[in-house]
């Protein structure tokens, strides 16, 4: 396989460097994209987001970086990955704060997870596990591994995307989404040490599609 | 299930050598007689092969961190170097330095004496980088009556305001996390002060992180099974007993709670 070139998008709303410390371990080679043309050039692309989910919105649309990525995502397929609020934006609508009108690539509906302490508390920080439901990677149906949540929103149903993996905190949301090349995750891979690095493996094993 | 934390508290002192300053890392105890221990870098990287599940890292020289090269180039080096989450904290004023400490690659942003003068930030904080970045961290002393009180200054000034009420106006002002630090018992080993614990796990709804006094295994368990905590953060336990994180990790195992085994 020749060496993946990961695009981050970069619009000012996201742990954009810790993302690409993770791909630079695995031996991709990163270009932190804050024009389409680095996008354009990418063998893949990473959605990162961390922020309410109107301002990481609102950032994204005003960056004019939305058109590239949608051609990649719909017209290239090639493997594109949200993560966190990169994740939250794919749906329809988010109602942190308001009700703002995200990419809706994966359809639905991100809403507030209900606290119920003390067992539940929001937001949800911490390591819990993620079951898989599909394959993704070398993750088998059914197999299961701690990831790091740092999130009060969740994806419940995406409307045009399969669920891939869920957890569970007060409620069961789902963790990993995909719609053909397109994955998202609700957990930080870039901070779930081994596990995490992994998954991003199974990312950068993803063909164009 | 959600596991709980075992979070190493990484303090940081500037040392000047020359022109330039350089990270060490220190532990206080009752937030006073600083005892260097070492490179942080070394020290986190340690951690995160003992399976820690968070790093807590604080400027406690106070300086403005966001204007603090050494700082930033610490946490640039902390997150280029380990995959784990980093909450960073110690001089923030405002909220303009939470994008700079993001883009250096902290996770979460700690704040405290600011909170208590402008609970506004907070807000603001908040509704740009959403709850979950926004830790508050609370220091608080006990005095002869037994009344409790937040200190500021790196716990040398006394505030009058009572920790659990703090505590709980933060969550109502978007504080995603509260981190709770009896500084009396900082350094000393003779365990989480799981009474004002429980209160204020008992005052909010959101996630609270336990300081000051961890000595034994049994005072990580103690805070989770008594006081709710949902993670313990300690410095001196970890840097200088014969005791790591994957040790106090086997004993909160046994006691039965959940927490992160296989990596």
């Amino acid at each position: 396989m020749a060496r993946p070139t990961v695009a981050i998008v970069d619009y000012q709303a996201g742990n954009i460097q810790s993302i690409a410390n993770a791909f630079e371990h695995l031996g991709a080679r990163v270009a932190l994209a804050s024009d389409s043309a680095a996008i354009n050039g990418a063998s893949h692309v990473v959605l990162p987001g961390v922020g309410a989910f109107g301002y990481c919105a609102a950032r994204l649309r005003d960056s004019g970086l939305v058109p590239a990525i949608e051609q990649a995502v719909f017209e290239k397929r090639i493997p594109v990955l949200g993560i966190c609020v990169g994740m939250q934006l794919l749906a329809d609508v988010g109602e942190e704060m308001g009700r703002h009108a995200g990419l809706g690539w994966a359809g639905g509906t991100v809403r507030a997870l209900a606290p119920s302490p003390p067992d539940v508390r929001v937001p949800h920080v911490g390591w819990n596990d993620v079951i898989f439901e599909q394959p993704f990677g070398d993750y088998d149906v059914g197999s299961a591994a701690d990831f790091y949540f740092d999130h009060s929103f969740a994806f419940y149903a995406p409307s045009q995307a399969k669920i891939v993996g869920t957890c569970e905190h007060g409620s069961r949301f789902a963790a990993v989404i995909r719609r053909d090349n397109l994955v998202a995750a609700q957990f930080h891979p870039e901070k779930s040490q081994r596990a995490g690095l992994r998954f991003l493996s199974g990312f950068l094993g993803m063909a164009t599609c | 299930m959600l596991k709980k934390r075992l979070v190493p508290k990484l303090l940081i002192k500037h040392r000047q050598l020359g022109s330039v300053a350089r990270p060490v890392l220190v532990t206080t105890r009752q937030f006073r007689d600083v005892r260097e221990v070492g490179d942080p870098v070394s020290q986190a990287k340690i951690y995160e092969a003992q399976f820690a599940d968070e790093l807590i890292v604080l400027n406690i020289d106070g300086t403005p961190i966001a204007n603090d090269i050494m700082m930033l180039d610490l946490i640039e080096r902390l997150a280029s170097s380990t995959f784990m989450p980093l909450a960073v904290g110690g001089g923030v004023r405002s909220v303009e330095d939470f994008s700079v400490l993001l883009g250096r690659g902290a996770d979460k942003v700690t704040i405290n004496q600011r909170a208590l003068a402008d609970p506004s930030m907070v807000e603001a904080a908040a509704a740009r980088f959403g709850a979950q970045c926004v830790v508050v961290s609370i220091d608080y002393r006990t005095d002869e009556q037994g009344k409790h009180q937040v200190y500021v200054e790196h716990a040398a000034t006394p505030t009058g305001v009572d920790p659990v009420s703090h505590a709980r106006r933060m969550y109502e002002c978007g504080a995603g996390e509260i981190l709770l630090t009896n500084a009396d018992r900082d350094g000393t080993g003779q365990g989480i002060d799981l009474a004002v614990l429980l209160e204020v796990t008992n005052a909010v709804p959101i996630p609270v992180i336990a300081s000051g006094g961890c000595g034994l295994a049994t005072h990580f368990s103690d805070a989770f099974l008594e006081g709710q905590a949902e993670g313990v953060a300690a410095g001196t336990f970890f840097c200088f007993r014969d005791q790591n994180p994957m040790q106090a990790r086997a004993h909160i195992r046994t006691a039965g709670i959940d927490i992160r085994t296989e990596i």
